[in-house]
């Protein structure tokens, strides 16, 4: 486990501030073989996103490149790099520590904005449509349960969790 | 007993120690202690005239214990111990301390406390001095012949080394036929020799020109008269002691009688039966009764067991024209008995059918590199042809994948060195066949660390071979080109490549041989977490291993390419002739003894001892006792400090004799400080010590050292016995983990020590004054260190109050 939690944040290193987070820890085991982009359904598509360079940028410390750039965004999670990765470095999750950082530093696309202002206000990420009620309904299934909005404002407090201002919208 | 008189002699290292060191006081000390028979000061007592004092003292017989106050105490230590010897003194009733680097160089800036501390540390050296008992000498009778266990090309050097020198030498393989992984790998790098050469025996020469290599089959090498090679054999049982094993060896029956068998071939055009040949990769099909490849050691035939129909068919018997068939051999157990053992088991092939997205159980023509050496070699089953196994035609495009399943956290961590060599000569001798072959080859990092290796690499790239940064993420079928897909990404150019292939090779990991943990049980030697067998020591001493008799030889260690492995057999081959060439094992029986009395049934010892010298052997009344073989015990003492009952002590390092010690340099402080026993091992800790004092680094004079022979010695209640003695805190140091002398008594102790605290906590000791320390030689600085942290914090503590205490 990363020794370095006891350090100040200003001392760190980009890639330590990285490994001292919750999924972020194997990013130094990385060796560059490129398993990992060659995996990424995204990278063929999207010109912005290739893990590798991501893991690489982190290890170099672009801090700023890596947290006000586009391409952590981009990662749909699908864990087919952490599969296949040799290192056994955790690269989605890697890339979720990198998000943390980047909302910590006040940047993230506004859809996620949306969904933390739903979370505090409505007490749900998603909203149940009238579709998914008349389904229910048609399934015989009961009504989704309200939200006990005031308990779970309480928990998100204790967490620390406080409701995301949104950003002016970059491209 | 006689009655020991104490010589002491003090040397002031040219006057160097007494200006620190009030040497006065210390001879009026000195003369103060029963049992001392003589003093004498001088400046050097190691050699020249100094020595020849100690010498005249012993054959006068005014003394008959040596106790020196030295410098440089490791060199002192040898060569007083053997002059006293020679003097007709037993070399084990001496005991040599450092005034220097122990006391007045460390404590320089306080002189008085420094000469109080050289009290403490001389009445401990007497004290331990009487109850020093002789050792004596034993010699061991050693067979003059070896055991090699493998017939690969590491095998068969170790094997002619030996048998040159004149040892008698039994060389095992397991296969029908010599040769190992070299063999079917066809050609070597980085000289794109041939795989079947050997070295020449030194026998050759009188009939044969001398060479600098021949092929095996005529080389002489099945010829030399003290060599008895056996194949289709394996072991499967060792017994006995270095210098005396006994080996069971299963040879299983070949069903061909080897001094019939004019290899012919007649037996094998009648044979009926087609099965697949595992020898060429299953590229090609051979008879149940066949022979590996024409050039081949032995030119015997064999029947394949699983295939032949045997008295169903039997058309080979009635063919063969010398009747060597033998349809009704059974397997038959032979034993050797042999002084020394070489390993020679080497590494093999990963199986990359682990590794899913690669698809090597799926797709015919995705092969190994091993597979493709075959095809490569013109006695293999394509004759030299590059094709695809999937319908026979010619691969006209090529692609390797480096790293299949080495540097993979998932299969094997390790880099398996050999690899990028072997892709790369492959890859060339392809183009080199076929100019128009499209090869690419996609690595992780290329490594071509030998010697021409690096000139490999450059023909390779001058060759017109491709090469991807990037390792691919998968191999698929695209079904509808008939071309294998080589998913990856080129890093340097950030580019997406789908590599079409006719031929997919895997530079897959090479791991240790089947059977090794097996074998390693058998041989009672370790395994490294690679799983490959453990050297004793990788730096000096990387064919021996910590059974004395025992050696390692070429890959058994680790993958390693033919020059390499030649050069370790060669290694192999001296340290065994070394161990072998006298004929006897001489040894100072510095070894555990174990009292009969108090030993009981617990069977800790045999367990922890790292080199099985303990066994348990049954009593008259039910019971069992431990036993200890003198000849296997290296006198570390894990089972002094393993057993409950105290019932083991070493003959050289007796508790009685510690604790004489440990009450002398309790006995005397002279510092305002709380005394700090420091028990080190004699390896790393003891060391550490004296480089400390060496650096002129300083730490206070109240931390007092004993040397033990290893930290894995140290039992629980001599921590308690050295609270009670006036100790107000315990150092216990040892070596590093991975560096202890004695292979796991630095680890048993750091554990121990850990048991010891929760038991001073019982006792309301606080178990902060007992700490374990691990370090080095050279890290002198730690231990200065370490002895100021620790009389800190033991000031900080307090004095200690014990139980019963008033």
């Amino acid at each position: 486990m990363p020794h370095h939690n006891i350090k100040n944040a200003e001392d760190m290193s980009f890639s330590e501030e990285v490994t001292c987070r919750h999924g972020g820890e194997t990013l130094t085991s990385c060796y560059q073989c490129g398993t990992c982009a060659s995996s990424c359904p995204v990278a063929r598509l999207d010109p912005r996103f290739n893990p590798r360079e991501v893991i690489k940028l982190s290890l170099l410390g672009e801090r700023e490149e890596i947290v006000s750039g586009d391409a952590i965004w981009q990662c749909t999670s699908c864990f087919n790099c952490q599969e296949r990765c040799p290192q056994n470095v955790e690269i989605a999750d890697v890339i979720y520590a990198l998000r943390n950082i980047a909302i910590e530093a006040g940047h993230s696309p506004n859809i996620y904005a949306d969904f933390g202002i739903a979370l505090v206000n409505e007490g749900r990420i998603v909203q149940i449509s009238k579709f998914v009620e008349k389904k229910r309904e048609e399934y015989g299934l009961p009504p989704i349960k309200p939200v006990g909005l005031e308990d779970l404002n309480k928990i998100l407090a204790a967490t620390g969790f406080t409701k995301p201002e949104k950003t002016e919208e970059s491209k | 007993m006689e009655q020991p008189k104490v010589g002491v002699f003090l040397s002031d290292c040219g006057k160097q120690l007494s200006e620190i060191i009030d040497f006065d006081a210390l001879t009026s000390f000195v003369k103060t202690i029963p049992g001392v028979a003589l003093i004498a000061r001088g400046s050097e007592f190691w050699r020249g005239k100094g020595l020849q004092t100690i010498v005249d003292a012993v054959k006068s017989e005014k003394i008959n214990r040596v106790v020196v106050a030295e410098s440089i105490t490791k060199i002192s230590d040898v060569n007083i111990a053997q002059a006293v010897e020679n003097a007709g003194l037993n070399s084990y009733l001496v005991e040599v301390i450092d005034l220097k680097d122990h006391c007045a160089w460390p404590h320089r800036k306080t002189p008085k406390e420094a000469t109080e501390k050289a009290k403490a540390m001389l009445l401990s050296a007497i004290e331990r001095a009487k109850l020093l008992e002789p050792i004596e000498k034993l010699e061991f009778p050693a067979l003059k012949s070896a055991l090699i266990i493998g017939g690969g090309i590491g095998g068969m050097q170790t094997a002619v080394d030996l048998a040159d020198l004149g040892f008698e030498v039994n060389l095992i393989e397991k296969s029908p036929f010599l040769g190992g992984l070299a063999a079917r790998a066809g050609r070597f790098f980085p000289t794109d020799d041939c795989a079947i050469c050997i070295q020449p025996p030194a026998s050759d020469v009188k009939t044969i020109t001398h060479t600098s290599r021949k092929c095996v089959y005529r080389s002489g090498f099945s010829e030399i008269p003290n060599l008895n090679i056996l194949t289709n054999a394996s072991v499967v049982a060792v017994e006995g002691v270095p210098g005396n094993y006994k080996v069971t060896v299963e040879k299983k029956p070949r069903y061909v009688d080897a001094d019939k068998c004019v290899a012919c071939d007649k037996c094998v055009s009648v044979c009926p039966v087609e099965t697949s040949d595992a020898y060429n990769a299953n590229l090609s099909k051979r008879k149940a009764i066949y022979i590996n490849v024409p050039a081949v050691y032995p030119q015997i035939y064999v029947i394949d067991e699983d295939a032949c129909k045997f008295h169903e068919c039997a058309k080979c018997v009635s063919a063969c024209p010398t009747n060597a068939i033998d349809l009704d051999q059974k397997p038959e157990q032979v034993t050797f008995n042999v002084g020394s053992i070489v390993v020679a088991t080497g590494f093999r092939e990963f199986d990359p059918s682990a590794i899913k997205e690669y698809h090597y159980d799926e797709y015919p023509d995705v092969i190994t590199n091993l597979e493709l050496a075959r095809m490569i070699d013109g006695f293999g089953p394509t004759g030299g042809e590059i094709v695809r196994p999937s319908d026979g035609k010619p691969a006209k495009k090529i692609v390797f994948v480096q790293c299949a399943g080495s540097r993979d956290r998932r299969y094997n961590p390790y880099c398996s060195s050999i690899c990028c060599m072997i892709s790369l000569k492959n890859a060339s001798l392809i183009k080199i066949a076929n100019p128009d072959a499209e090869v690419s080859i996609c690595y992780i990092d290329i490594r071509t660390t030998g010697r021409e290796h690096e000139y490999y690499y450059e023909r390779a790239r001058d060759m017109g071979i491709k090469f991807v940064k990037g390792r691919p993420t998968e191999v698929y079928a695209d079904e509808e080109k008939g071309k294998l897909i080589v998913d990856v990404e080129d890093a340097l150019l950030k580019r997406f490549l789908d590599l079409e292939a006719d031929l997919v090779v895997l530079a897959t990991a090479m791991v240790p041989a089947e059977g090794t943990p097996e074998l390693a049980d058998m041989l009672g030697l370790d395994l490294e977490s690679d799983g490959f067998f453990k050297e004793y020591n990788a730096k000096l001493r990387p064919t021996e291993t910590k059974q004395k008799g025992i050696f390692l030889c070429g890959g058994t260690t680790f993958p390693k390419d033919a020059p390499t492995s030649s050069l370790h057999a060669h290694s192999a081959a001296m340290k065994a002739a070394k161990f072998l060439t006298s004929g006897k094992i001489v040894k100072d029986l510095r070894t555990a003894e174990i009292s009969d009395e108090y030993c009981g049934d617990c069977e800790f010892c045999p367990v922890m001892c790292p080199y099985g010298a303990i066994s348990l052997q049954p009593t008259t009344d039910d019971h069992f006792v431990a036993r200890v073989n003198d000849l296997l015990c290296e006198g570390c003492g894990v089972c002094v400090g393993t057993c409950p009952l105290n019932a083991i002590e070493l003959k050289h390092s007796k508790p009685s004799q510690m604790a004489a010690q440990i009450n002398a340099l309790m006995s005397v402080n002279g510092t305002s400080k709380p005394l700090i026993l420091a028990l080190c091992c004699q390896e790393c800790g003891h060391t550490a010590v004296d480089s400390s004092g060496m650096a002129k680094l300083e730490y206070p004079a109240n931390v007092r050292i004993v040397k033990v022979p290893c930290a894995g010695i140290v039992r629980v209640n001599q921590i308690l016995e050295a609270f009670k003695a006036g100790a107000q805190g315990v150092m216990v140091v040892g070596c590093k983990a991975d560096g202890c002398h004695y292979e796991v008594g630095s680890e048993k102790a750091e554990k121990r020590m850990d048991s010891a605290k929760v038991l001073l906590k019982e006792y309301g000791i606080e178990p902060e004054r007992l700490e374990m320390f691990r370090m080095v030689y050279i890290e002198g600085a730690q231990f200065a260190q370490a002895a100021q942290m620790m009389t800190d914090r033991i000031a900080a503590l307090g004095t200690l109050k014990l139980m019963g205490d008033s």
